[in-house]
């Protein structure tokens, strides 16, 4: 049963702003997630990714917050829309960028795809493309590092939709009764997919307004705020590294493009996007980086690194050929077989 | 050797991996400090201490899931789904997530956990709580299936399937809980893969799953004794993987081939085995293969009506009789 | 190119490969003999279409396979040569066919099915399911049937110490086959009459020289006898005809059927089609080609066919009389035995003489069923008539 109500709060209102280093290393995070997100879009109009993707531009903040956060042996759960996610785990841009390509290089081999991002390694504990069901797998993460006593914490993220599925509601309930070290993070970004969340949602703010009925403290804030993300993942995730049990964060965002690649998001108000673009997480940021004194130069050099990275991992990933064919039959099993007779 | 029964060797297969391996815990509904609705997992949390025997909501998705999140980060858990029927309501987590995403993700992770659970009819359960869905799983890539028919095999079936480093489902015919049978004490495990001949013959080949095979050994015996006909009885024990070679072996020489489930009547396990014999063993046929099946309907609740529906050694008679030359 | 079954005849679906006369890899020219094909009882040479290689060869000698079924491939100079799938059966083209005819063994003489089990005991064994008795439901052989057949040495040549074992080929089986179900079939009566050939002889002496010079073939009994069986069926149609369930079909037309033995290698019977119509040269005409055709494999599966009256001559072997088996669907059999110089009773106002006659038995077994001995007889006693006292001058 959590018994300090109001810390998350708390951690909100006196929340000091990051060290120079954390917030260059924000902005780096910001920035090498918007040039990979956007080289996505640039190599989904040429036709070199296939099938779709579901891109998280203008949301940057709230990965690059939490990525920064976290530490390394911590487990991140996200959805199909988790490229940045992933990202900010450490994982290879090549590895990400090739597979969406389907190529050989693709952090999954192409066996996947661009809805299942997976680096065990890195923590990121893949991506996850029917909504809600890895909440629950988050939940049972966080159970195992709680049954360890590694100290490990599972974050996880989901969009306002999810809010109103079943397995959000199951799984919030059992990690409550439980203490589970598991930060659920609601990235809501004003739509479920092409409707608008208010629509669909019985209380006005889809995430925070759920917490009370799980025992839990409400918190709602600004995603596109990569401080005030980063403060709060930092108060979340020490909550649940000292036994303080889950958080439910709502953070408020907004999504450049459409829910899909399919979907140019014609639904939305020309004056709430425009709106929104003002408020632009990463290009804020970087005003705010200037207007407090970081060096412009670093904030180019910064630039410059992440643009050609993004250079260096399409160049790669367009050389990687497709993945052998041998590998469509194998690791169904753990024994790296698929047999299932003798 | 002790004599158990069927549910005390559940208690006692979990009991034998959870001494040795201290990665396997358990959940699910009422299992810890009831000890189970079907009082099959009595004693463990007493054993085990809380930590490890834990009680959950009523929340089959929360329970596989988190069961998934577990066997992914280093435990070997253990999750209950009190009805097989209830598969239903976390099929997505079982057959979206659990199975599919160690293909997915190129190898990178597995998922040693089990999911037992309660199947099939002959306890006036009603419909909702009486369905065999080993079936089901049989069907999706990725997930192992097993369906013990002894105690003995109960305890190895279990003890193995929790070694398993891939998701099994182990299926517990309730109609067969209250059974007794030997067992043997100490170590014992039963590898997955490997059905049983449980009767040699020589004129049929009779296989049966889970509760029809005391039925289809009765039947074995009536077809010797009142009609001179030979049947060999095969417990085909494991669906996930197949052990077709023993199948295999058993139709070429008796040149005939019975199969016995409780599923309904279309893609039932049968339909499945009948079929690859069928491809594979044509030539060695001498009759077309039956299925003995439960009709194409949910299980009705009336004890006359649900013992009218499901096969019975007499169906069994009559379906090699037919057959016969 | 393909060499495709060929249909033998208007409502034949199938054909057995007899004899290959080449072998895969050998040169074929347009024309050249390639093999002989079989249906029931008609055998057909089959000539290359093409001039090239035999490059494949699809279906073995003894299978039976549907008509149109690819049955090898000529590498023509030039053409691009086709996957060709083996003997795959073909869609039949005849137009009252049925859908499919089952290829592979030749139908069993038990009653039921085949298993797959049994079809491969019997192929691996070479072994004819007609040879196997059934002690399955409905008579069906079984795999223990096959086995125990085997394990009889029934196959195996176990009397080789005290007899040689020739094996049937397809005539003898299929002759063996039609015997037993004919005789199954109708209750057969003999009855016989003999014949004073003295007409006859007037005018077949007469003409047999100028005949075996002009034809290359002798003028023998055999189209008179015909042509007044022709004669005394048109007063006695009933013989003419067939049992179909609980009616007797009495067919319009005489298509006789006449016995020609293959060099004591088989029997067929070939039909002449409205032999009423034919004069006794017409018939002796018909006669000679359909022997002719026979003896060289040229006779087509229609030539078979449709016959409404069976006329048999073991004559020209001496013989007495004969009971001749029935030829199904029909209801009467005609045997022509020996025309022999005998001592023969002849009577005349002058009294009885004994003088030297050429007397012939004809030995009719008919069909109980459809008629009764006194119309038989009093049809014998017809034919009697009509080759005695005709004048035969006039049919030539």
């Amino acid at each position: 049963m959590n018994t300090s109500k109001g810390q998350l709060a708390t951690a909100i209102e006196n929340a000091a702003t990051p060290d120079s280093n954390t917030r260059l290393e924000l902005y780096r995070q910001m920035q090498a997630c918007r040039m990979m997100e956007q080289r996505a879009y640039d190599l989904f109009m040429q036709n070199l990714i296939k099938g779709t993707s579901h891109l998280a531009l203008g949301q940057e903040a709230v990965a690059a917050g939490f990525g920064t956060a976290m530490r390394d042996d911590d487990y991140t759960f996200c959805t199909y829309r988790g490229h940045n996610h992933t990202l900010v785990r450490g994982v290879s841009m090549t590895g990400i960028l090739g597979e969406l390509m389907g190529r050989e290089c693709g952090l999954l081999r192409g066996k996947g795809g661009s809805m299942h991002l997976m680096d065990v390694e890195k923590g990121a504990m893949g991506s996850y493309a029917i909504i809600g069901a890895h909440m629950p797998i988050a939940a049972g993460a966080a159970w195992s590092a709680q049954y360890r006593e590694s100290g490990q914490v599972a974050v996880c993220f989901f969009g306002d939709g999810t809010t109103n599925i079943g397995a959000f509601h199951e799984s919030l309930n059992f990690a409550a009764i439980w203490d589970l070290p598991v930060v659920y993070v609601c990235e809501n970004n004003l739509y479920m997919e092409y409707t608008p969340i208010g629509e669909v949602t019985a209380v006005p703010n889809p995430g925070a307004d759920r917490a009370s009925a799980y025992g839990l403290e409400p918190v709602l804030i600004d995603g596109n705020d990569a401080d005030l993300v980063y403060a709060v993942a930092v108060a979340a995730l020490e909550k649940a590294r000292t036994g303080g049990g889950p958080s439910l964060i709502e953070v408020q965002t907004y999504r450049h493009g459409g829910h899909s690649r399919a979907d140019p998001g014609k639904y939305r108000p020309d004056e709430e996007v425009a709106a929104w673009m003002k408020r632009d997480p990463v290009i804020t940021y970087r005003q705010r980086l200037l207007d407090d004194g970081i060096d412009a130069a670093a904030i180019d050099a910064i630039e410059a690194e992440q643009s050609a990275r993004v250079d260096a991992a399409e160049e790669t990933a367009r050389n990687s050929g497709p993945p052998p064919l041998d590998i469509a039959d194998i690791d169904l099993w753990a024994d790296g077989s698929s047999t299932w007779r003798n | 050797m002790a004599q158990l029964s069927y549910r005390e060797a559940v208690a006692a297969g979990i009991a034998q991996e959870m001494r040795r391996d201290d990665k396997v815990v358990f959940i699910g509904e009422d299992i810890a400090a009831a000890g189970g609705v079907f009082k099959t997992t009595e004693g463990l949390q007493a054993e085990f201490g809380k930590l490890r025997v834990r009680d959950t909501p009523i929340a089959e998705q929360a329970i596989i899931g988190a069961t998934m999140g577990a066997a992914m980060t280093g435990l070997k858990p253990i999750a209950e789904i009190m009805f097989s029927d209830f598969f239903a309501v976390c099929w997505d987590l079982v057959v979206n997530q659990i199975a599919k995403t160690r293909y997915m993700t190129d190898g990178q992770c597995s998922f040693p956990l089990v999911i037992r659970a309660a199947n099939g009819g002959g306890a006036r359960f009603g419909a909702q709580h009486s369905q065999s869905v080993e079936n089901w799983a049989m069907a999706v890539p990725g997930l192992k299936v097993v369906a013990p028919s002894s105690p003995a095999d109960v305890k190895g079936l279990l003890a193995a399937a929790i070694q398993d480093p891939d998701p099994v489902l182990f299926f517990e015919q309730k109609s067969l809980y209250g059974t007794k049978g030997d067992v043997p004490e100490g170590d014992h495990i039963e590898p997955l893969g490997k059905a049983k001949i449980l009767r040699e013959g020589s004129d049929v080949t009779i296989v049966a799953l889970a509760a029809m095979v005391r039925r289809a050994m009765k039947a074995a015996d009536t077809l010797q004794n009142d009609h001179g006909i030979s049947a060999e009885v095969i417990d085909v024990r494991s669906l996930v993987p197949l052990d077709t070679t023993t199948i295999f072996e058993s139709v070429s020489k008796t040149a005939r081939l019975v199969t016995v489930e409780e599923n309904p009547r279309l893609c039932g396990w049968g339909a499945e085995v009948s079929s690859l014999v069928a491809e594979e063993l044509f030539w060695d046929l001498e009759g077309p293969i039956v299925r003995v099946t439960t009709p194409h309907i949910p299980l009705p609740s009336a004890d006359a009506l649900e013992d009218a529906v499901m096969p019975s050694a007499e169906k069994v008679v009559a379906a090699v009789l037919n057959l016969a030359d | 190119m393909d060499v495709l079954m060929p249909q033998l005849g208007e409502t034949v679906l199938e054909g057995t490969v007899a004899v290959w006369h080449k072998g895969a890899g050998d040169s074929v020219e347009k024309g050249e003999m390639l093999l002989d094909v079989e249906t029931d009882k008609a055998a057909t040479e089959i000539v290359a279409p093409a001039t090239g290689v035999l490059s494949t060869i699809n279906v073995q000698e003894g299978e039976t396979v549907d008509v149109g079924t690819v049955l090898a491939v000529i590498a023509v100079e030039g053409e691009v040569a086709a996957e060709v799938a083996p003997a795959a059966a073909a869609n039949v083209p005849a137009s009252d066919a049925p859908a499919s005819v089952a290829a592979g063994l030749p139908p069993k003489s038990s009653g039921g099915k085949i298993s797959p089990a049994v079809r491969r005991l019997l192929k691996q064994h070479n072994l004819d399911i007609a040879d196997i008795s059934g002690s399955g439901r409905d008579g069906r052989v079984t795999r223990h049937d096959v086995l125990d057949h085997i394990d009889s040495g029934a196959g195996a040549g176990s009397s080789a110490a005290t007899a040689d074992r020739i094996e049937f080929d397809r005539f003898r089986k299929i002759t063996a086959e039609h015997m037993v179900r004919s005789k199954a079939t109708s209750p057969h009566v003999l009855q016989a009459i003999d014949v004073d050939f003295t007409a006859v002889d007037a005018v077949r002496m007469r003409k047999k020289d100028d005949w075996k010079s002009d034809k290359g073939y002798s003028l023998t009994y055999m189209p008179f006898v015909a042509r007044a069986v022709c004669l005394a069926l048109a007063e006695f149609p009933k013989v003419n005809a067939s049992v179909d369930g609980e009616s007797l079909l009495v067919h319009k037309d005489v298509n006789l059927a006449i016995a020609i033995d293959l060099n004591h290698a088989g029997l067929v019977a070939p039909v002449v089609r409205d032999a009423g119509s034919l004069s006794v040269s017409g018939l002796a005409e018909s006669f000679n080609d359909l022997a002719t055709r026979a003896k060289t494999k040229r006779l087509s599966a229609d030539d078979l066919q449709g016959g409404t009256y069976t006329l048999s001559n073991p004559g020209p072997f001496g013989t007495l009389f004969t009971a001749p088996i029935i030829n199904q669907p029909q209801v009467g059999i005609l045997s022509m035995d020996a025309v022999k110089k005998r001592a023969h009773v002849v009577e005349s106002e002058a009294g009885d003489a004994i003088e030297i006659r050429p007397v012939g038995i004809l030995a009719h077994s008919f069909d109980h069923r459809a008629i009764d001995g006194a119309y038989s007889a009093a049809y014998l006693q017809k034919l009697k008539a009509v080759l005695e006292q005709s004048d035969w001058s006039q049919e030539f």
